[in-house]
């Protein structure tokens, strides 16, 4: 089966869906049973509003998509009050994704929330979004600096706390055995990559802020290979995520050492789809006589 | 409410110049659809793209609803493809509808991708008994298909003359405004962003009233990517689904926008 204990939350099953690519939750209950999800993470909250960024934000690509949303978001006072009351009515768990410029955003915006007592289960941090220049990216690309923020969000909450971690860095080993000795629950990786797109006619940038996030199968393999590297590189859990579009996506991620998976870009194709791989991995574990998938974890063997 | 409906493809119409009508049976979606929504539809289970193609839809009538389309990309050419019987799933009835069309004369304003939610008013404004203006622009009179009759209020324009009107969707616009009260009027646009920047900006030095209706990529087409936005003209209140207040998505605070409610069509 695919369901899962981690930390002291139980998730129904290991299939979450990650953030950013699924609002607030709300938006797609007419279609889908969304209490049938693993888990959502909700898109980034900041301490204060963010309009972001200027058209155009995103651009097709093969196997993918850019993205540079620019983290626009309602601001965490009007997170408390507008969508924490529908979250709290769920019954999938739910993790609020933060992100911040400095330590003190971060910090006041997880407090905010904390008092707010809402039900989630924990946090996402985002140190790792390519598309604001303030966009935390200066604490994922330095250990010491994801070290630092880590110790200081672990003592203001005891809920989950997990590291977003970026491709976009030298070594992820470094990053994420800073979020291990900061006191981190778990990490996730892996954040879109740093992109660009032209378009030949107008011979402009095909995104407004020149640079952007690549998602999408075609990111696959790169974030297959920074979760097997985290994985070898910590104690932890990780949650893996980058360009998932199938069961045996979700598989190899399993294999490759992470502990649950979230689905991104493909939510946008197919709203249902973590519902759909998660009966999927049960059919899978079924067929295997496997007890749990989590058999599985960093099973991989070498040539 | 959004629905998930699996449609399935009863005919398709070659009805222009590389442009074709399909006709899918989508009950859920026929019964509750109005004119000028539009549905985000997955060509394919199988093709490797990330995003579906949001379309207006042209009619929603007896449990069957159509879209048109020009071919120009992949995801047109499945379309194209789409056998009798082929199973086609779609999300909707998406954004905002037309309305405020019954209480003055309307002119109804499309050309190149935007005939379908113009066709859909043009065709209910009929059944409603209700008087019109249609002017529908083109390239070439390839890409027409319907009569050019300004006796009926109807006129068709080409950029190269070859059918009705030799220049653009403006010149018959003047013309149907000649004598009329600019109160009484309002238009309804949808086509290529330089057409519709031409009739947003010639209805504001007019006072005209004028809704149009935008185009744009999406990844989701329900508020959820924040992907598809057009700058305000004056910042508006927070919406649920937009975050903020300075740009606002064409998927749900759209896809028609006020003239005087956006910065440009360009978007």
């Amino acid at each position: 089966m695919s369901s899962i204990k981690f930390g002291n939350v139980n998730f129904s099953s290991s299939i979450l869906v990650a953030s950013g690519t699924y609002g607030y939750g709300h938006e797609t209950a007419s279609m889908i049973d969304v209490n049938g999800i693993g888990g959502i993470v909700t898109k980034s909250v900041t301490r204060h509003p963010r309009e972001g960024n200027p058209p155009p934000r995103i651009a097709e690509t093969s196997s993918g998509m850019l993205n540079s949303i620019g983290l626009a978001n309602v601001g965490v006072e009007e997170y408390c009050k507008s969508k924490l009351p529908y979250l709290n009515e769920l019954n999938t768990k739910i993790i609020i994704n933060i992100a911040g410029t400095a330590v003190e955003d971060y910090v006041e915006t997880l407090q905010i929330l904390e008092a707010a007592g809402g039900k989630h289960v924990g946090y996402e941090i985002n140190i790792s979004c390519p598309n604001v220049k303030e966009g935390g990216m200066s604490f994922g690309v330095s250990a010491q600096m994801t070290e630092s923020l880590t110790a200081e969000l672990r003592k203001c909450t005891s809920k989950l706390l997990i590291m977003k971690l970026s491709p976009n860095v030298t070594s992820i080993e470094d990053i994420a055995l800073g979020a291990e000795n900061g006191g981190a629950d778990a990490v996730s990786a892996i954040n879109t990559l740093v992109g660009m797109g032209i378009d030949i006619k107008t011979r402009k940038m095909k995104i407004n802020t020149t640079f952007a996030g690549l998602s999408g199968p075609a990111i696959k393999p790169v974030a297959l290979a920074n979760v097997y590297k985290v994985f070898k590189a910590v104690k932890i859990p990780i949650i893996g995520l980058g360009g998932i579009s199938c069961v045996e996506d979700v598989i190899e991620f399993i294999l490759a050492g992470a502990d649950l998976v979230q689905i991104g870009t493909l939510n946008y194709r197919e709203p249902g789809i973590s519902i759909r791989l998660a009966q999927e991995l049960d059919q899978y574990c079924k067929d295997h006589n496997l007890s749990s998938i989590h058999d599985l974890k960093g099973l991989v063997e070498h040539h | 409410m959004i629905l998930n409906e699996l449609a399935i493809v009863e005919s398709t119409e070659n009805i222009a110049a590389n442009t074709f009508q399909t006709f899918l049976k989508s009950p859920k979606l026929a019964a509750s659809m109005k004119p000028g929504q539009f549905i985000n539809i997955l060509p394919s289970e199988n093709w490797d793209k990330m995003m579906r193609r949001p379309m207006s839809v042209a009619s929603q009538k007896d449990g069957v609803i159509s879209i048109i389309y020009k071919v120009v990309g992949q995801g047109t050419q499945l379309m194209q493809n789409w056998s009798v019987g082929d199973t086609v799933d779609l999300i909707g009835p998406l954004g905002n509808y037309w309305d405020g069309y019954t209480d003055k004369l309307s002119i109804l304003i499309g050309g190149g991708v935007g005939i379908a939610p113009i066709l859909n008013l043009t065709n209910h404004l009929d059944d409603l008994g209700e008087n019109k203006v249609l002017i529908m622009g083109a390239r070439n009179s390839s890409e027409h298909f319907i009569e050019h009759n300004p006796e009926y209020g109807i006129y068709m324009t080409t950029d190269d003359g070859s059918l009705g009107i030799h220049g653009n969707v403006l010149d018959p616009l003047k013309l149907a405004l000649e004598n009329i009260d600019f109160q009484n009027v309002k238009i309804f646009a949808c086509g290529p962003p330089a057409m519709m920047e031409a009739v947003r900006q010639f209805s504001i030095r007019q006072n005209i009233e004028c809704d149009l209706a935008l185009e744009t990529l999406m990844a989701c087409g329900f508020g959820i990517c924040q992907g598809c936005t057009v700058e305000f003209e004056k910042k508006q209140e927070i919406r649920e689904h937009t975050y903020r207040n300075r740009y606002g998505l064409v998927c749900m605070d759209g896809p028609i926008f006020e003239s005087k409610e956006i910065k440009s069509c360009h978007l």
